[in-house]
């Protein structure tokens, strides 16, 4: 028996002389660390309502004023602070911040404040943290995703110059009206969006003696306590969950539910979470239900599944400058059967589109009709463009989205159907933009993100982006993108843009393949909530949940 | 002598140490992408990504890119990560003991099965119980990790409702060791089967050659007790090329664990480090690296000692 009592020490000195090997530079307390050190009361309030959120994507950032346009990381920060004013799921601007938003030129627009707004410390929040949240984010020091370069004062870039720190286009007429000066007139649609909804603020009172440069990594952003939204911030325990308790200063209604969640976990164990009722919802879209699970979901009789508005398509990018004859492009249009892929694969939870901007778009124009599935008028076509049949085409193909890599590999079927030659190229995104910038790709396949702002699905197409994807010249698209972005009329703006759309119909630099209507599913103890394509969060101090 | 050997092995560790920060970062660099190419988004100005390119160093020569990481490492600086602007260091020391946890648990555990399950199946060789556990162990060594923790978690997680399906604490609750123990469960279960079925067939091996032994038929015969003679003379001898395989199996722990810690959300280095790498955020991918490469290191040198000590035929050379 000694023996095997000197074999279990040995093992015991190894586990040991591991543990203490790690690297000096590891600290020992973090088995401890992991347990959440957050409020002793909850363990015996078992009434306090609790919702927790699935996502697949860890947020990777909890900073305000830079989230890089990461969907995860603003689950999180869209609970965590209000801006001037928020979005509905059918784009419609409701007022968050912002008592009002006026302006007569469509040039100046004036801002009042709503005057019971209060930072979550109970300190109130005045046009001093609009003025002192801007200079900092503009500073050249600092990294920001605020893209405000239609604000007076500010380079082409959207940020200040070296040694200016004020902005000529920024006027504080008391402590809750400010004003915002654009270079010319823009439409209130682009203000809205840009600054109304897409900046936050950073509290004057806890950062005012920040160093610009160190911004980025300040402690602040590790662990944001005083923010101005519905929720504040109880801790992050990284790669698990975000932990989320209500403002009880809230300056609008306090919000019903006491504590969210938003859980880090596989997409495959989502639906299974749901299922057991470790998460009451997933989320849009990051924490998306595969629709190949539909039917299963369906199955569950603890959750609501409903199927939210057709969302941003999944879309082949053709490399122009390789495929330079559009006949070649429309070939492959009609070659695609489009139908089978939203039936068979996406179980008819899903429309067809030809162009990027999704069918509930207030901008999507209606008269298109996409182009059918027609194998012999794509022969026909490939026959009158010449051509070379004996050509690869290089298709790359990112990984991560099961769905849509099994719909493009239909597409690959499909364009060989037609006597396409296809090289098949898997990748990681990073991978995958790498080569497209260098141009490797005939056709690739990715996802844009969703923009209120029409313009911005079309500035892909400027001739004067030679890496872009799709490495597009036109000049009539040229014009109508300039004329679009300058018109300040709405009605004239859906007029050029209904004509952009169908003149990208004809030519084809890119084509949708699916608009997917993303799953919703939400726990039957939730009474009012439910995630949504965009502005999910815009009501959450109405949600409510069965407390057990 | 065995002073001598230890610090011999530790000046050997210096330079391969170097070496491997030189090839990562080389490697890592040659990798194609890079963190900013990754904001593709089209209405972010190209001389915004310069700008960004410009502030992280991105455009200096790679060398000059080494000399300034190094030179941070050797003032105990790991840098800062590109994506979530959180101190590397931090971010790793977060990770690592849950890894360590899930390793080390893991690691037992398997020795623990692969010890009993080996020994037997060496004593009774060819028969029913030989046969019945070698299948055992060659089922635990063929089924992928990542399935069999799939089927864990749908049989003991959702259809029984046993365990957690993943997590390592229960969201908002007070923690605890229990709390820890009941998520490492699964996790702990599913790399300790992989480790034991493959240590299995090397004790089983190891002990039928102890067995032919002459000095066992010796001992037999001055009318020891079988048990005795296993145990004290068997066991022993039959255990020391074993100590050395699973020395080899902890930096293949820190591998294997990336796929487990995704699938049971165990929130240690493997899944910071797919994360890392998905972003191609350099500073924190070398991080890990060098954590791995001291783990990798130490191991070896322990190993190095430990055999020395369990056989003093070694030489120290």
């Amino acid at each position: 028996m000694r023996k095997l009592v000197r074999l279990q020490q040995i093992i015991l000195f190894i586990i040991l002389l591991l543990v203490l090997s790690a690297c000096s530079k590891t600290e020992p307390t973090n088995v401890a660390a992991v347990n959440p050190t957050s409020n002793d009361i909850t363990s015996n309030t078992s009434a306090k309502k609790t919702i927790t959120i699935g996502i697949v994507n860890a947020p990777v950032t909890l900073n305000q004023i830079n989230t890089q346009d990461n969907s995860a990381s603003l689950t999180p920060i869209s609970l965590l602070n209000d801006s001037l004013l928020d979005v509905t799921d059918t784009a419609q601007f409701i007022p968050k911040l912002a008592e009002s938003i006026e302006t007569k030129d469509k040039q100046t627009y004036k801002i009042k404040l709503k005057p019971n707004a209060k930072w979550n410390d109970g300190t109130p929040f005045t046009t001093a943290d609009v003025a002192f949240t801007l200079k900092l984010a503009l500073n050249p020091k600092v990294d920001t995703s605020f893209k405000l370069a239609f604000i007076e004062g500010l380079n082409e870039i959207g940020k200040l110059d070296e040694k200016t720190t004020d902005i000529t286009g920024l006027h504080i007429i008391d402590a809750s009206t400010f004003e915002i000066r654009a270079k010319t007139p823009i439409d209130p649609l682009v203000f809205n969006e840009r600054f109304g909804v897409k900046v936050n603020y950073l509290p004057a009172h806890i950062l005012k003696n920040v160093n610009p440069e160190k911004l980025s990594t300040h402690e602040y952003f590790q662990k944001p306590t005083v923010t101005i939204g519905p929720y504040r911030f109880t801790s992050y325990q990284k790669g698990q969950y975000v932990e989320l308790a209500k403002n009880e200063n809230y300056y609008l209604d306090v919000p019903k539910i006491d504590r969210i969640f938003i859980k880090v976990l596989p997409a495959a164990n989502l639906v299974a979470q749901l299922q057991t009722g470790e998460i009451q919802m997933n989320s849009l879209p990051v924490g998306l239900v595969p629709i190949t699970e539909y039917d299963k979901v369906k199955s569950f009789d603890n959750v609501h599944v409903t199927s939210a508005p057709a969302s941003e398509p999944a879309e082949l990018f053709f490399n122009t400058e390789k495929l330079p004859d559009k006949r070649v492009r429309q070939a492959i249009a009609y070659a695609l059967n489009r139908p089978l892929i939203v039936n068979q694969l996406l179980k008819g939870q899903a429309e067809i589109i030809d162009g990027g901007i999704p069918s509930s778009h207030p901008y999507f124009n209606k008269k298109i009709k996409p182009y059918d599935y027609n194998p012999e008028k794509a022969k026909q076509l490939l026959q009158e463009a010449g051509w070379d049949y004996k050509r690869t085409l290089t298709f790359l193909i990112p990984v991560g989205n099961k769905v849509r890599e099994q719909a493009a590999d239909i597409v690959v079927q499909n364009l060989e159907q037609i006597g396409l030659n296809i090289d098949v190229q898997k990748f990681d995104f990073p991978t995958l933009i790498d080569k497209v910038e260098k141009g490797e790709h005939d056709v690739t396949i990715f996802t844009r993100d969703y923009y209120i702002e029409p313009s911005l699905y079309f500035t892909t197409y400027r001739s004067n982006d030679p890496d872009s994807v799709i490495r597009y010249h036109h000049p009539l698209v040229d014009e109508l993108i300039l004329k679009g972005e300058q018109e300040i009329d709405e009605q004239k703006r859906h007029v050029i843009y209904d004509q952009l759309q169908e003149v990208l119909h004809d030519e084809v630099p890119t084509l949708a393949v699916y608009s997917e209507k993303r799953l919703q599913v939400v726990s039957k103890q939730v009474l009012t909530g439910k995630p949504l394509n965009i502005g999910t969060f815009n009501q959450v101090n109405q949600w409510d949940i069965v407390t057990k | 002598m065995m002073r001598r050997y230890i610090f011999r092995r530790l000046l050997i560790s210096i330079p391969v140490f170097f070496g491997i920060t030189i090839f990562s970062f080389l490697i890592m660099n040659m990798a194609p992408g890079n963190p900013v190419d990754m904001l593709i988004n089209p209405n972010i100005p190209k001389e915004m990504l310069e700008i960004r390119k410009e502030m992280l160093g991105l455009n200096d020569p790679l060398y000059v890119q080494y000399v300034k990481w190094l030179s941070g490492l050797l003032k105990g600086e790991l840098g800062y990560s590109y994506s979530s602007f959180a101190s590397v260091s931090q971010m790793i020391g977060e990770r690592i003991g849950p890894t360590l946890l899930l390793a080390s648990t893991s690691l037992v555990l398997g020795v623990l099965l692969a010890i009993p399950i080996g020994v037997i199946s060496a004593i009774k060789q060819n028969a029913t119980l030989d046969y019945v556990l070698t299948g055992l162990a060659f089922l635990g060594t063929s089924i992928p990790p990542f399935f069999l923790g799939l089927g864990f978690i749908y049989i003991v997680g959702i259809q029984l409702g046993w365990l957690p399906t993943g997590g390592m604490t229960t969201l908002g609750g007070t923690g605890g060791i229990g709390d820890i123990l009941v998520h490492l469960i699964l996790p702990a279960l599913v790399l300790g089967i992989a480790i034991a079925g493959k240590k299995v067939r090397y004790v089983r091996a190891s002990m039928l050659e102890v067995l032919q032994q002459d000095y066992l038929r010796t001992a037999r015969a001055k009318g020891i007790s079988e048990l005795v003679v296993l145990h004290k003379h068997a066991l022993r001898n039959a255990l020391i090329p074993i100590i050395t395989i699973v020395g080899t199996e902890i930096p293949l722990l820190l591998g294997g664990s990336i796929i487990i810690e995704q699938i049971f959300q165990w929130p240690g280095i493997g899944q910071l480090t797919m994360e890392a790498l998905l972003s191609r955020d350099y500073p924190t991918l070398m991080g890990l690296n060098i954590v791995a490469a001291c783990i990798v290191l130490s191991t070896n040198l322990v190993m190095d000692i430990l055999y020395a000590i369990v056989d003093p035929r070694m030489k120290y050379s």
